[in-house]
C-alpha cells in the first residue's frame, strides 16, 4: 500500500502560537520541528502496522522544509521546500493508495480553532468551492480525489478533525487538542498524541476499503473573499477572475485542479498587495 | 480636443541615474528632477491647449506615481495620482481624440537607452505582442489603440522617439537627449527641452488628423520572457498562461485589455519571487 502524508504544523500537539511555528523563531519553533516530525513518524509507524509500505511525505508547513530527517525512517521519501504545484498536495498523481493529513487546523474564521487559517491568513478572508466553505483540508482533499486518492486520516485540533469527518466521514479523526479561541488550546501531551496517532493511523489503513476519493461536482465555482480591497484589485488582474464585491472575487472552471491552481495563484498574487506601494 | 498625456520620469531632459528618479528612497537629486519633469508636462499641457485642446488629463505614470508638483500645474487639467492601477500607465485612457507620452524611455535591453527598462526591469527581460519587442510605449500605444485613441506625441531620448516612430511614423518626437548607454547622456537643457516640448505638443495637436490608432491584431500573443525561472515557476500558473520556456510564459487572449492585465499580474506576481 502507497501512502501520500501531507505534513502541516499548526495541528500539532502542544501548539497554540505563531511564535512556535514560524521558522524565524529560534526558540520556540525548533522544538515544534520535533513534535511535527515525530507526529508524522508515529503516523507512518501506524500505518506500517496495517502494512502500508511505501511512503511520500510532503512537507507542507510555511517554508516547507521543518521536518527532521534524522527522526523519520529511513526509507521514505520527503518533498521538501516550496513553491510546488499544487503546494501543500505536490505529487498526489504519483499513484496514491490513500492520504494522510496531519498536523492539520481549523479554516479561516472558525471560532475555537487554533492558528485556524486558510493557506494565507493575511489575505484571505474566507474561501468556498460550489457553495461549501473550505479548509485546507477540504480544498486538499478534491485535489487528491482527482486522481481516486481517498483521504484515511486526519489529525489536529478537534475543530478541523470535526469538520472533515463531517463532510469526508470515512476519515479517521485523531484530535489531540481542542481549541481554546485562536491561541489556546487543551492539549494531549506530545506522548499522548503520538500513541493516539500511532492507534489512528494503523485503524485508517485497516479501514481503508470504506473510504473515498472526495470531489466537488463540476462545474466548479471558486468565492474567495480578501482580507482587504487591495487584495481584491490584485486578484482581479488574472484572467477570467471576476470581481463579485469590494472585497469578493470568484472564478468558474469545468475542473477542480484548474480552480485549485488558480486559487493558489490568486492567494499568491494577493499577497503582492501587503507591499509598499 | 481632448487630450490624454501618460508622463514618465526617465525620458526627461538632464536625466541619466536611478537616483534622480527614484521616489521610494529619495535623494536630494529626486526633488530637482522632480521639477524638470514636472515642467515638461506643464510644457505639453500649454502646446497642446495653444493648438485647441480643450479637455486634457495627465496620469502621473511614474514609479509610485505621485511625482507631479501639482501646484506648478495649470488650473483645468485633471491628474490620476497614484500607484496599482490596473492599467498603469494608461489608465482612464480610453475616451480620447489623441495621447502624450511625455519623458517615455527605451524598452529594456535597448542600447544607448538611458534607464531602459520595461515596467519591472527585476521581473521582465523581454515582453512581446505577437511576436514584436514591445517597449512601456508600444505596450501602453497597444491598450490606447484598442479604445482607438491614436498616440500624437512622445518625447524623451532619441532610441524612444526612434523605436516609437519606427512603430508610429505618424508620432511626433521630440527628442531631448542623446543617451550614452545606460547611465549618461547628452541632453539638451531643461529650458530648452521646455521649448521643444510645447512647440512638439502644439504640432501634434495640429497634425493630429494624420495619426492612427496602433492596431495589434486579435487574438493578441503575449510572450513574456522573465529575468529568473523561479518568476517563470509562479507566473505560469496564472490561469490561461503556457510555460514556453524555463524562463518564458505565453498567453493568448482576443481582448487587449486582458492581455494588459495580465502583463502588469506577470510582473506583480513575478516581483513575489
Amino acid at each position: 500500500m502507497k501512502l501520500y502524508v501531507s505534513a502541516d504544523m499548526e495541528g500539532t500537539a502542544g501548539i497554540c502560537a505563531w511564535a512556535q511555528v514560524d521558522p524565524s523563531n529560534r526558540h520556540e519553533y525548533p522544538r515544534s520541528q520535533i513534535a511535527m516530525t515525530q507526529e508524522v513518524r508515529a503516523a507512518i509507524d501506524g500505518a506500517r502496522d496495517a502494512g502500508s509500505a511505501e511512503v511520500l511525505i510532503n512537507d507542507a508547513h510555511w517554508s516547507m522544509r521543518n521536518l527532521l530527517w534524522e527522526e523519520l525512517p529511513d526509507d521514505v521519501r520527503v518533498v521538501s521546500g516550496s513553491r510546488k504545484p499544487f503546494s501543500m498536495v505536490y505529487g498526489a498523481d504519483q499513484g496514491f493508495d490513500g492520504a494522510f493529513f496531519t498536523g492539520y487546523h481549523a479554516k479561516i474564521g472558525d471560532a475555537g480553532g487554533t492558528l485556524a487559517h486558510t493557506y494565507s491568513d493575511d489575505v484571505l478572508y474566507n474561501v468556498s468551492v460550489n457553495g461549501l466553505a473550505c479548509s485546507e483540508a477540504l480544498l486538499n482533499a478534491a485535489v487528491l480525489g482527482i486522481y481516486g486518492v481517498p483521504v484515511l486520516l486526519v489529525t489536529g485540533d478537534r475543530c478541523i478533525v470535526r469538520e472533515t469527518t463531517r463532510h469526508l466521514p470515512w476519515v479517521v479523526g485523531v484530535s489531540v487538542k481542542d481549541g481554546i479561541g485562536t491561541n489556546a488550546a487543551e492539549s494531549m501531551t506530545p506522548e499522548d498524541a503520538r500513541a493516539a496517532i500511532r492507534a489512528g493511523a494503523r485503524e485508517a489503513v485497516a479501514r481503508r476499503d470504506a473510504a473515498q476519493p472526495f470531489s466537488f461536482t463540476p462545474p466548479i465555482v471558486l468565492e474567495m473573499e480578501t482580507v482587504r480591497t487591495e487584495h481584491a484589485d490584485f486578484i482581479e488582474l488574472l484572467p477570467r477572475f471576476e470581481r463579485v464585491g469590494g472585497r469578493a472575487v470568484r472564478f468558474a472552471a469545468d475542473d477542480y485542479l484548474t480552480a485549485f491552481r488558480a486559487f493558489l495563484v490568486a492567494t499568491r498574487i494577493a499577497s503582492a498587495a501587503n507591499l509598499p506601494a | 480636443m481632448r487630450l490624454y498625456i501618460s508622463s514618465d520620469m526617465e525620458g526627461v531632459a538632464g536625466v541619466c541615474a536611478w537616483e534622480q528618479v527614484d521616489a521610494r528612497t529619495p535623494h536630494p537629486e529626486y526633488e530637482r528632477y522632480r521639477a524638470f519633469y514636472t515642467y515638461e508636462v506643464v510644457a505639453a499641457i500649454e502646446g497642446a491647449r495653444s493648438a485647441g485642446a480643450t479637455e486634457i488629463l495627465v496620469n502621473d505614470s511614474h514609479g509610485p506615481m505621485r511625482n507631479l508638483l501639482l501646484e506648478e500645474l495649470p488650473t483645468g487639467v485633471r491628474v490620476i495620482f497614484g500607484a496599482r492601477k490596473p492599467f498603469s500607465m494608461v489608465q482612464n485612457g480610453g475616451g480620447f481624440d489623441g495621447a502624450f507620452f511625455i519623458g517615455y524611455h527605451g524598452a529594456i535591453g535597448d542600447a544607448d537607452a538611458v534607464l531602459a527598462h520595461t515596467y519591472t526591469p527585476s521581473v521582465v527581460y523581454e515582453v512581446r505582442l505577437n511576436g514584436v519587442v514591445c517597449s512601456e510605449a508600444t505596450l501602453n500605444a497597444a491598450l490606447l489603440g484598442y479604445w482607438n485613441v491614436p498616440v500624437l506625441l512622445v518625447s524623451g531620448d532619441r532610441t524612444t522617439v526612434d523605436g516609437v516612430r519606427t512603430m508610429m511614423p505618424w508620432v511626433r518626437g521630440v527628442t531631448v537627449k542623446e543617451s550614452i548607454g545606460m547611465f549618461a547622456a547628452d541632453s539638451i537643457s531643461p529650458v530648452a527641452a521646455r521649448r521643444a516640448i510645447y512647440e512638439g505638443a502644439a504640432a501634434a495637436v495640429s497634425d493630429r488628423a494624420a495619426a492612427r490608432a496602433y492596431d495589434v491584431a486579435s487574438p493578441v500573443v503575449l510572450d513574456v520572457q522573465l529575468a529568473k525561472v523561479e518568476q517563470a515557476d509562479l507566473v505560469a500558473t496564472i490561469p490561461g498562461f503556457e510555460r514556453t520556456g524555463a524562463r518564458s510564459v505565453r498567453f493568448i487572449d482576443p481582448e487587449m485589455p486582458v492581455v494588459f492585465k495580465a502583463f502588469v499580474a506577470t510582473f506583480r506576481l513575478g516581483g513575489l519571487a
